[in-house]
């Protein structure tokens, strides 16, 4: 549903764009109130990234977006300020079911990319998690011991999994942009 | 008819020899390049012994493991779903350590072949009331009691673990734990429900022919000198 929710919005702004380019070429200042009443509508929940506030410009905003990769194992990994923030993407909780229990590492486990760094439970089976990059553990998401299905309920947003330093940056440019995965799932799909 | 699996028939064994074995065919199907000849392999065996297992959740306090060696029983912490158990004498073990994507299962389909497998064991022997029911109660029921249960692990799209059904186990065993962390619930056998003696042998060809059925597969018999 979040996906969904951003596609829509994805093909609005780019629209508006189109817009105002064939209208009044340079005149981008006065572009952001349109998206900025988009985005109120929805709320910033239902887009897969942070927003920096509706009253923000669209350009300043861009630049602040935090960039969602994916890996082939249906983790994604958004970075921020150097530190990445783990979760499973909506088609990995759909297929687990009700998640009942997170295993997770400690604060300050080294991961070697693809290492296993936990495990996620539901309905008498436990998944395996693959760490996306090569780097250190620095938080771990506590509200998950009290509340597990928060992945299934907000798996991009409050049920991510850890957050993580990044030692290698580069091994960003390895994984799947949104809309790579996408064609990866329905690949897969059939 | 459908993907190849490997049956690989364990015979009577230590629990702990059983999990090594998995790990070597976890290991091989895990780091195989690309598709092999085969979806995996079903490890079917018998516990020699008594043995108490724990989940990736736990679901054994250090004090109940503590009295349940007492009793003379051996304690393992394993990674798969679901919370504590007790294997032995008298029980069918499955652990199907299988590929998903060439069977097109997903995990949760996974378990369902899992409890279909075993509702077929059932029906095969005589039992028509055998049903699985839905979380938090997966595993096989003849009314409130389990005569199969099920936790399964799953990395890289193999599975590990899988099911144990009662097929004349002594389930005095059971009485020292709560099973799968379900209060109340009681547990049963093939012996128990059929009023006469069910061995584990007995019950492996319509298990084969249930497996086969549930999984959409083709088994073919392992022999362990071609490794």
């Amino acid at each position: 549903m979040a996906l969904r929710a951003a596609r829509s919005v994805r093909i609005t702004i780019s629209s508006l764009w189109a817009a105002v380019a064939t209208e009044t070429p340079g005149s981008l200042a006065s572009l952001p109130a349109a998206p900025a009443r988009i985005w109120a509508r929805l709320g910033p929940d239902s887009l897969p990234f942070p927003t920096a506030g509706a009253s923000r410009g669209l350009c300043t905003s861009a630049l602040r977006l935090a960039v969602r990769k994916f890996t082939d194992k249906h983790e994604w990994i958004s970075t921020e300020n150097g530190i990445g923030t783990v979760g499973i993407s909506n088609f990995a909780q759909e297929a687990l079911g009700d998640v009942v229990y997170c295993s997770l590492p400690e604060v300050g486990t080294k991961l070697n990319k693809q290492d296993e760094f936990g495990a996620l439970e539901s309905v008498k089976a436990a998944s395996e998690l693959y760490s996306p990059l090569t780097g250190e553990v620095t938080e771990i998401n506590v509200a998950l011991a009290e509340d597990p299905g928060l992945v299934n309920k907000s798996c991009y947003e409050d049920g991510w999994l850890i957050k993580m330093t990044l030692s290698n940056p580069s091994e960003l440019d390895e994984l799947m942009s949104e809309d790579a995965y996408e064609r990866y799932i329905k690949s897969i799909e059939d | 008819m459908g993907p190849r699996v490997l049956l690989v028939r364990m015979g009577r064994l230590p629990y702990a020899e059983a999990l090594a074995l998995q790990e070597r065919w976890l290991r091989r199907l895990q780091t195989a390049q690309g598709p092999g000849a085969e979806a995996g392999a079903l490890l079917l065996g018998e516990p020699a012994g008594p043995v108490y297992t724990a989940g990736l959740r736990g679901g054994l306090r250090p004090d109940e493991e503590t009295r349940l060696r007492a009793l003379g029983a051996d304690v393992r912490r394993t990674g798969r779903g679901g919370l504590a158990t007790f294997h032995g004498p008298g029980q069918l073990l499955a652990h199907p350590v299988l590929d998903l994507r060439p069977l097109g299962l997903r995990l949760r389909t996974h378990v369902a072949a899992l409890e279909t497998c075993a509702v077929g064991l059932c029906r095969r022997l005589g039992l028509p009331d055998a049903r699985a029911r839905p979380a938090p109660y997966t595993g096989v029921w003849l009314d409130e009691r389990k005569i199969c249960a099920i936790g399964v692990r799953c990395g890289r799209h193999i599975t590990s673990h899988g099911l144990a059904l009662n097929c004349c186990t002594d389930l005095a065993w059971f009485e020292h734990i709560v099973p799968c962390g379900l209060e109340g619930m009681g547990v049963t056998s093939l012996s128990e429900e059929l009023q006469r003696q069910i061995t584990v042998e007995e019950a492996m060809e319509p298990f084969l022919e249930a497996f086969e059925e549930a999984f959409q597969c083709t088994l073919t018999l392992h022999e362990e000198n071609s490794d």
